[in-house]
């Protein structure tokens, strides 16, 4: 949102963002309820479903609502749906998340504010499902000038390699996440101790822990017992921000994987594949969207399939190359900003013509 | 008056015999003059040269003249006058003679020059400008001849000349390039007003006038570019030649820009798929056959559409994948047809192989469809040479709109162009021969590639 609000604002849209406000305990829930969106079992009790209300009845209250579009971003302000009628305009839905085999449960209860939006918006088809609004498919995308994706000069990152003891003597496998059991950390571990059977390389996992997400630390502890001190596993708790180092890491690295069990949109695959480098991905959530298998990079199902993809790769560097080469091309075309910007201007149009599929200016 | 009778009767033979000389002399010369223009005659009357007759016509009235000074000079010579009258008296005679042809040059290179222009008058500043040289020099040669025979000194006359020669070369040293181009772009003919140029700098337009500093482009945009001419011979220049047939309406360029639209249908087996497919609107089912036109701009071309390859990725079915892949858009005459054979050929494939396989969760066929918005460009074609120049330019989403989504999605039965073609220019040939083009065996690239050499074939 830094990068797109700027952008929008040069195009004469004056765009503005603004972030709900919560306690620990209207995250944890919101946390469930992203869990239970995604699929995964959540013990969900009428307590949580009471916190959710009241924490986004504060927010109808208090926060600051006016525009002619308002986009809404997740599940967690969802309910500010209920400031409609007062503020106006067209409300839109911007779902990140797989919602196409959700928790019955939560989804009985959200489903009421979803269906009083205008329109909603998925990054991949598959998170879809059929809803009484118009549902269009915008993926989300990386901006190649940011600090994140970015060229680097070569001290920068030798630099942060350095910093965090990261031989450039072996070949590196990164992967950039959250600490979050959906990213499946400790299958990524599995999977580099196999192919570290046959070739000596390193892991670098790294990632940063988010406020709105209180398991994270859990599992930082977890998976630093599982490297179990190995030094070829480099676990690197990066700090919010630090987007140059986790730039410098991309770079720095041989293969990028990216082993989640459930995905979003995976923008970190878009980051990987536009530093050209070859990505062994899950094929979950958007990440199918970004990789097509053995074009753009690999995709696997498992942690077996992900550590044979790697030694693969890691043996035939020119193949590597080439699905690299490929998959920037394929971000190039796709994922950058500016179509990101472009999808957004149509869908604004879009909305002045809800019944039209084709319409001229 | 005693003493004028007094000195002709004393010197009649001196009156007399050069008076009698000067009748006999003009007599034989006007005699020779007129012989030699009836000679004349007959040479030009076997030649079709039409300079011969102004070269006639220019000594005709001044032979006359020379005639009378050479007889008079005849005279002269014989009479008692004195030396010093006699200098003089011939000095007069001769500057007339040198005044007479003079003029007789002037008019021959004026007539001359007329008759160059009717054969060429695309160069008619060239030669203008090479007449109006040489009769500067014919009447300045005459006049130094005159001086010299009247022995005024020349010199001063002369540095004159130079130092004006030298003023004028300093004063205009930035446009002479700009006229030796032009006399250099003229000499060669190689464009002229009408034509429709391009320069490998980028610019482009007809030539709306041509000069001696430069030339006037108007462009498709109805732009003036003024070009020196000097740059004009040191540029690559491609020439289109002349004005084509213009269209009754123009053709007006849209560019066309699509979003997404989910429709939250989705398929898990061949039968679900066949199911949905066989009641879905035609909208969703233009989308999974001709999305991948325009995701594969930077690839290959290849016939595909989304059923055959979610049958090979999601269900591993190659067979049947390798069927659907196969039915090309282009022979069907629209949507509904098309459909139908899809769902006919799942079908059929259904009931003989009893495929039940079903996708991996997450895997599915998803249904979708576009929304698209049609926006006006810049670009509008009046005849098939600006046509092929706004096909140069337009997007990849401008072309596609038109031979694509135009064609079916708007249920035209034809791309835009060839109705365009057919109707507004009455370009029957050229229409049917694009129509028949299978535009789904292109890259958006190549198609457009192919669109141009096929207009530019015909413009030529």
């Amino acid at each position: 949102m830094s990068r797109m609000i700027p952008l929008l604002k040069e195009l004469g849209v004056d765009a503005r963002w603004n972030i709900i406000q919560g306690n620990n305990e209207f995250f944890q829930v919101t946390k469930k309820f992203h869990n239970a969106l995604h699929g995964r079992t959540e013990k969900i009790t009428k307590n949580d479903f009471n916190c959710f209300q009241e924490t986004s009845q504060k927010n109808i209250d208090e926060m600051e609502l006016d525009g002619d579009i308002i986009f809404i971003h997740d599940p967690q302000p969802l309910a500010l749906i209920n400031r409609k009628e007062k503020v106006g305009g067209k409300w839109i839905w911007r779902c990140h998340i797989d919602i196409s085999r959700p928790n019955p449960a939560v989804w009985n209860f959200l489903e009421p504010y979803v269906n009083q939006y205008d329109a909603a918006i998925f990054s991949a088809p598959a998170f879809s499902r059929q809803l009484p609004l118009r549902q269009f498919l915008i993926s989300p995308s990386i901006d190649p000038l940011s600090d994140k994706n970015k060229e680097l000069p070569q001290q920068t990152i030798d630099a942060v390699l350095e910093k965090y003891g990261i031989s450039r003597d072996k070949p590196i496998i990164t992967q950039v996440s959250r600490f979050d059991y959906l990213k499946d950390p400790v299958g990524v571990i599995q999977a580099f101790e196999i192919v570290r059977n046959h070739i000596d390389c390193q892991l670098v996992f790294a990632g940063g822990t988010a406020t709105d997400d209180p398991e994270s630390d859990k599992v930082l502890a977890e998976v630093r017992e599982r490297a179990n001190n190995n030094p070829d596993i480099h676990i690197l708790l990066i700090p919010p921000g630090s987007d140059i180092e986790i730039n410098a890491l991309q770079r720095a690295s041989t293969i990028i994987v990216q082993k989640s069990l459930s995905e979003g949109f995976g923008l970190t695959v878009s980051e990987a594949l536009w530093k050209a480098k070859p990505v062994v991905a899950s094929a979950v959530g958007g990440i199918t969207l970004q990789i097509r298998d053995k074009f753009t990079g690999l995709l696997t199902y498992g942690i077996e399939g992900t550590a044979y993809d790697l030694r693969q790769l890691l043996t035939n560097p020119e193949y590597a190359n080439w699905l690299g080469k490929n998959g920037k091309e394929y971000v190039r075309h796709r994922f950058l900003i500016t179509r990101h910007i472009r999808d957004y201007m149509l869908l604004f149009l879009a909305l002045e013509h809800p019944q039209d599929d084709i319409f001229y200016l | 008056m005693d003493n004028l009778i007094t000195t002709i009767s004393d010197n009649w033979l001196d009156i007399i015999v050069p008076i009698i000389i000067f009748g006999a002399a003009l007599i034989t010369l006007l005699w020779l003059r007129k012989r030699a223009l009836l000679s004349l005659n007959r040479i030009i009357n076997k030649s079709n040269w039409p300079g011969n007759r102004i070269l006639i016509h220019s000594l005709k009235r001044p032979s006359i003249f020379w005639c009378i000074i050479i007889s008079a000079l005849l005279a002269l010579a014989a009479s008692s006058t004195t030396t010093y009258w006699k200098n003089i008296i011939a000095k007069g005679f001769w500057s007339v003679f040198i005044i007479t042809f003079t003029f007789a040059l002037i008019t021959i290179i004026n007539g001359f020059s007329a008759i160059i222009l009717l054969q060429y008058k695309q160069h008619k500043n060239v030669i203008n400008l090479v007449k109006n040289i040489l009769m500067v020099i014919v009447i300045t040669i005459g006049i130094f001849i005159l001086l010299d025979t009247w022995a005024i000194s020349t010199t001063y006359l002369l540095i004159s000349i130079i130092i004006i020669l030298i003023i004028l070369a300093l004063v205009f040293r930035d446009i002479a390039p700009n006229i030796i181009a032009s006399i250099q772009l003229n000499t060669a003919g190689q464009f002229k007003v009408g034509d429709y140029i391009k320069i490998e700098s980028g610019e482009e337009g007809y030539i709306a006038a041509t000069g001696w500093r430069n030339i006037e482009l108007k462009t498709l945009e109805d732009n003036t570019i003024i070009i020196p001419n000097n740059r004009l011979t040191r540029s690559t220049i491609v020439n289109y030649g002349h004005l084509l047939k213009k269209a009754s309406e123009p053709f007006r360029f849209n560019n066309r820009m699509h979003l997404t639209r989910l429709t939250g249908l989705k398929a898990r087996n061949l039968q679900e798929l066949a199911d949905i497919l066989k009641n879905a609107p035609d909208d969703i089912v233009y989308y999974h056959t001709h999305h991948f036109l325009e995701e594969q701009y930077y690839t290959v071309p290849q016939l595909s559409n989304d059923f055959a390859v979610w049958v090979d990725t999601a269900l591993g079915d190659d067979i049947l994948a390798e069927r659907l892949a196969s039915i090309g858009p282009f022979d069907f005459p629209g949507i509904g047809a098309l459909r139908d054979r899809l769902v006919g050929i799942i079908n059929e494939y259904i009931n003989t192989t009893n495929n039940f396989r079903e996708a991996e969760p997450g895997r599915d066929f998803y249904f979708m469809t576009t929304v698209s918005v049609i926006i006006p460009t810049t670009y509008v074609a009046h005849d098939l040479r600006e046509f092929t120049e706004a096909l140069r330019k337009i997007s990849l989403g401008s072309l596609y709109f038109h031979i694509f989504e135009s064609k079916l999605r708007l249920g035209k039965g034809l791309n835009d162009f060839t109705v365009w073609i057919n109707d507004d220019l009455g370009e029957k040939e050229l229409a049917d021969e694009i129509a028949r083009i299978d535009p789904y065996t292109y890259t958006l690239e190549g198609l457009r590639s192919s669109l141009i050499q096929r207009i530019e074939k015909r413009i030529k």
